[in-house]
């Protein structure tokens, strides 16, 4: 076949359209963006072979669908990890595998019984072509559309002191203004709530999210909570760039984050936090903690423990009374990349697993090591009651 | 119509159908049809406006574009004009008279008006074997000669070719208003596929008695001139060699090696485009360079040849010398002016030429004699001027496809 330019952006849009109604399908069954994402990236990426490279073939025989299939993919793959799109590996290949076959199919039999002179034009559908590339520029529009449509309601919240505790009950990103302060703690009381740039005083959590997914906490500072500073129990959640101040709380938590293990992966990253008997702890949960910087805590600085799966990279731990990093109750700890200084012996439990230790691995738990920073700590590691310590870059599971 | 003209009381039998032989069936049609076409005309009445579509000329090139309109009329509504009822009777001598046993086209060098499905797919069938389609990925599918005549045996019963028939040679094409008079019978649009003119003999070979033209049935001598050097040359210094004869190649110009006629842009948009572009005097330079003889590349040619080279069989000379045989594989006469009817047409109409081809407008139409109410459209050899490799199948189907895009949209059809 020998295409014309517009030959092949016709067949490449006339063969994307059925592929994106799909993806339409499956993002609405789905709830996520990334079917729709990944068909678009497709179809710009094979508009942009299209134009710079493929247009320089006369003629192309039937075999070379694959190889040029593959630099495709090879570029689309490409530009979802470089872009950080990360849709999941093996549904995103499917639906490449299925948009090529697709266009295969369309390409080697539907078009020409189509449009009798489909191999004479080039690959030009007439105005099917262009009705084609209409319909996918509608659907993409239709689509971004949707998108903006759907975004959560953005609430200000203005500067100076407002008088909690504010429970928000609807889909809405709560922004501060700088200087916003809530007194009395945030309670998230529905899916999809962002709260960014807001800092909260007091309350019995801070921050508390139960039962809710989809929660995003982002550049939030917490003082002065009586519990927990950001509680977390049967949602998913993001929590990034935060500030808590647990001083002088002896028995809360920095962050805590529980009991969702079937609502997928959870983040704590880029967060402060000082005091308080742990730093951030999860359990059963999937979550991975990444770039904090933990001091001062009184039980354990990390503790990934309750049967939870877990990363823990590139945290800075100081100073930390007892244990810094804690793998406990039939875990599954990664631990690399993190710098533990200076965790001081609890001498006042009598614990041989409070003597200062840096990493304990605990109870039937499995912990892997790579590439940890330990220094000035009185015992680096320690694995105990049948546990397990590996120093391996990835973990087993 | 067909039916009305050739309903008197001394018409022939109809033709047999179901069991009949394609043979009996060709014979009863050709009776019936000479029948019709024979009948006079009562004295002083007009001729009849059909008000449909005619194609002039049943062979190959006709039959693609019957194939090709039969997408949008019934039979009874194309008439078909030539003078064999069937589509690859002089083909079929041709390809016999060169031992051809597979064609040069690929699996859609069929004459089916879409290129799918391709002949590999009933080869499939047929040979009961992935193959077919493998090969034809690769481009290296080419149907047997007796798989494109069963397949144009198939659509010939299936089309209702026989139903539009009129077996006539048609002596003169004139226009009128909207639309054509062929010989008495008015049609509004005409798509003329009158095939090669004749054979090309070299003037300095006629009267000899030793030559013989490679698509005329031949037997070998001992010591064969195979004149030319294109397809059928190597097909004729191959054969010769086999059945055991000494071959000696008498060619002006190396022959090209590729797959197809002419390259395979040339067959879409991507190469015609710029070809129509080009001004005459350049367009005419780029179809002679096109004319240059050529042969698929591979070892199904270059071995034998080698191996007759080596043992002193085979070789390249300059002139014919003392063969016993000389076979002309010098293909066709070319240009319009072999053709009595385009040459008649082009004087009565003052039509534009170049050199020895007919102008015609990029979609194969007549330009001059073609508009909104008509269409007068060239398929076949001498529409070249619009698509180079306009005597294959696929060009045949260019200008059918255009035809009849032209028609369907023509707003007094």
């Amino acid at each position: 076949m020998s295409y014309t330019l517009r030959g092949r952006f016709e067949s490449r849009l006339a063969a994307l359209l059925p592929l994106l109604l799909g993806c339409c399908v499956l993002t609405a069954i789905l709830h996520q963006w990334w079917p729709i994402e990944l068909c678009a990236l497709m179809g710009a990426v094979g508009l942009a072979f299209d134009l710079q490279a493929w247009r320089l073939l006369r003629y192309q025989p039937a075999w070379a669908m694959v190889p040029l299939g593959a630099v495709e993919l090879g570029a689309m793959l490409a530009v979802v990890y470089g872009f950080g799109l990360q849709p999941p590996l093996w549904p995103a290949l499917g639906l490449f595998g299925a948009g090529w076959l697709i266009s295969v199919v369309l390409a080697q039999a539907g078009y020409p019984l189509l449009r009798l002179s489909y191999a004479e034009d080039g690959g030009e559908l007439g105005r099917f072509g262009l009705v084609a590339a209409g319909a996918v520029a509608l659907t993409l529009a239709g689509s971004g559309a949707t998108y903006v449509a759907q975004l959560p309601p953005v609430v200000h919240l203005s500067t100076g002191v407002h008088q909690g505790p504010l429970v928000i009950r609807q889909r809405e990103i709560l922004q501060g203004a700088p200087g916003a302060v809530v007194k009395g703690g945030i309670v998230v009381a529905h899916d999809d709530v962002q709260i960014r740039d807001v800092t909260v005083i007091g309350g019995t959590n801070g921050i508390s999210v139960d039962g809710y997914r989809n929660t995003v906490i982002d550049g939030v500072t917490v003082q002065g909570a009586k519990l927990d500073g950001i509680h977390v129990r049967l949602g998913g959640v993001i929590i990034r760039n935060c500030t808590v101040d647990m001083l002088g709380n002896p028995r809360g938590q920095g962050i805590d984050i529980s009991f969702n293990m079937d609502l997928g992966m959870s983040m704590v990253e880029g967060c402060t936090i000082v005091g308080g008997q742990e730093g951030i702890t999860t359990h059963y949960s999937m979550t991975d903690v990444m770039n904090n910087d933990i001091s001062r805590t009184t039980g354990e600085a990390i503790s990934v423990t309750e049967m939870s799966m877990g990363m823990a990279s590139h945290n800075t731990v100081r100073d930390a009374l007892g244990v810094a990093l804690y793998c406990n109750d039939r875990s599954m700890c990664m631990f690399d990349h993190n710098t533990v200084i200076g965790t001081r012996p609890d001498v006042a439990s009598g614990l041989r697993t409070r003597r200062g230790l840096a990493l304990l691995v605990n109870f039937q738990s499995e912990g892997y090591l790579w590439q940890n920073r330990l220094v000035g700590n009185p015992v680096a590691t320690s694995a105990v009651d049948n546990s397990i310590l590996r120093r391996r870059s990835t973990p087993s599971w | 119509m067909l039916a009305s003209l050739a309903g008197s009381t001394s018409r022939p039998a109809e033709p047999a159908s179901g069991t009949a032989s394609p043979r009996r069936r060709h014979d009863a049609f050709r009776a019936r049809a000479e029948h019709s076409a024979l009948r006079p005309r009562a004295p002083g009445t007009a001729p009849e406006t059909r008000g449909r579509v005619a194609i002039v000329g049943s062979g190959l090139a006709g039959f693609t574009a019957y194939q090709t309109l039969r997408r949008a009329f019934a039979p009874e509504e194309i008439a078909v004009f030539g003078t064999d009822a069937d589509p690859v009777a002089t083909w079929r001598v041709r390809a016999a008279a060169i031992r051809q046993r597979e064609m040069r086209s690929e699996s859609d060098g069929h004459c089916l008006p879409t290129s799918f499905p391709g002949l590999a797919f009933s080869s499939v069938r047929r040979r009961r074997s992935l193959r077919p389609l493998l090969e034809t990925v690769v481009d290296r599918y080419h149907p047997t000669v007796d798989e494109f005549l069963a397949h144009v045996e198939r659509l010939r019963e299936r089309s209702g070719w026989d139903e539009s028939l009129v077996l006539r040679r048609v002596e003169r094409v004139r226009a009128v208003d909207g639309g054509f008079d062929l010989d008495g019978e008015r049609f509004q649009h005409v798509l003329l596929a009158l095939g090669h003119p004749g054979l090309n003999m070299p003037e300095e070979l006629r009267g000899d008695p030793r030559v013989v033209h490679s698509y005329e049935p031949h037997d070998y001598a001992g010591t064969v001139t195979v004149v030319g050097a294109g397809l059928a040359a190597a097909t004729e210094w191959v054969n010769a060699l086999a059945a055991g004869a000494e071959v000696v190649s008498v060619r002006r110009r190396e022959p090209l090696r590729r797959p197809l006629n002419v390259p395979r842009h040339y067959f879409s948009r991507r190469g015609l485009a710029a070809f129509h572009r080009l001004p005459p005097r350049e367009r005419i330079e780029r179809l002679r360079t096109l004319s240059t003889p050529s042969y698929p590349p591979g070892a199904k040619w270059d071995e034998p040849l080698a191996r007759a080279a080596g043992e002193g069989r085979f070789r390249v000379e300059q002139s014919p010398n003392g063969s016993a045989q000389v076979i002309c594989a010098t293909g066709f006469l070319r240009g319009f002016r072999h053709d009595p009817l385009l040459t008649r047409l082009v004087a009565e109409h003052e039509l534009e030429t170049e050199e020895r081809w007919l102008v015609l407008d990029s979609d194969s139409a007549v330009p001059a004699l073609s508009d909104e109410s008509r269409t007068l459209a060239v398929a076949g050899a001498p529409a070249q001027w619009a698509f180079p490799a306009a005597d294959t199948l696929a060009g045949a189907k260019y200008a059918a496809h255009r035809f009849l895009r032209r028609i369907s949209t023509c707003r007094t059809r």
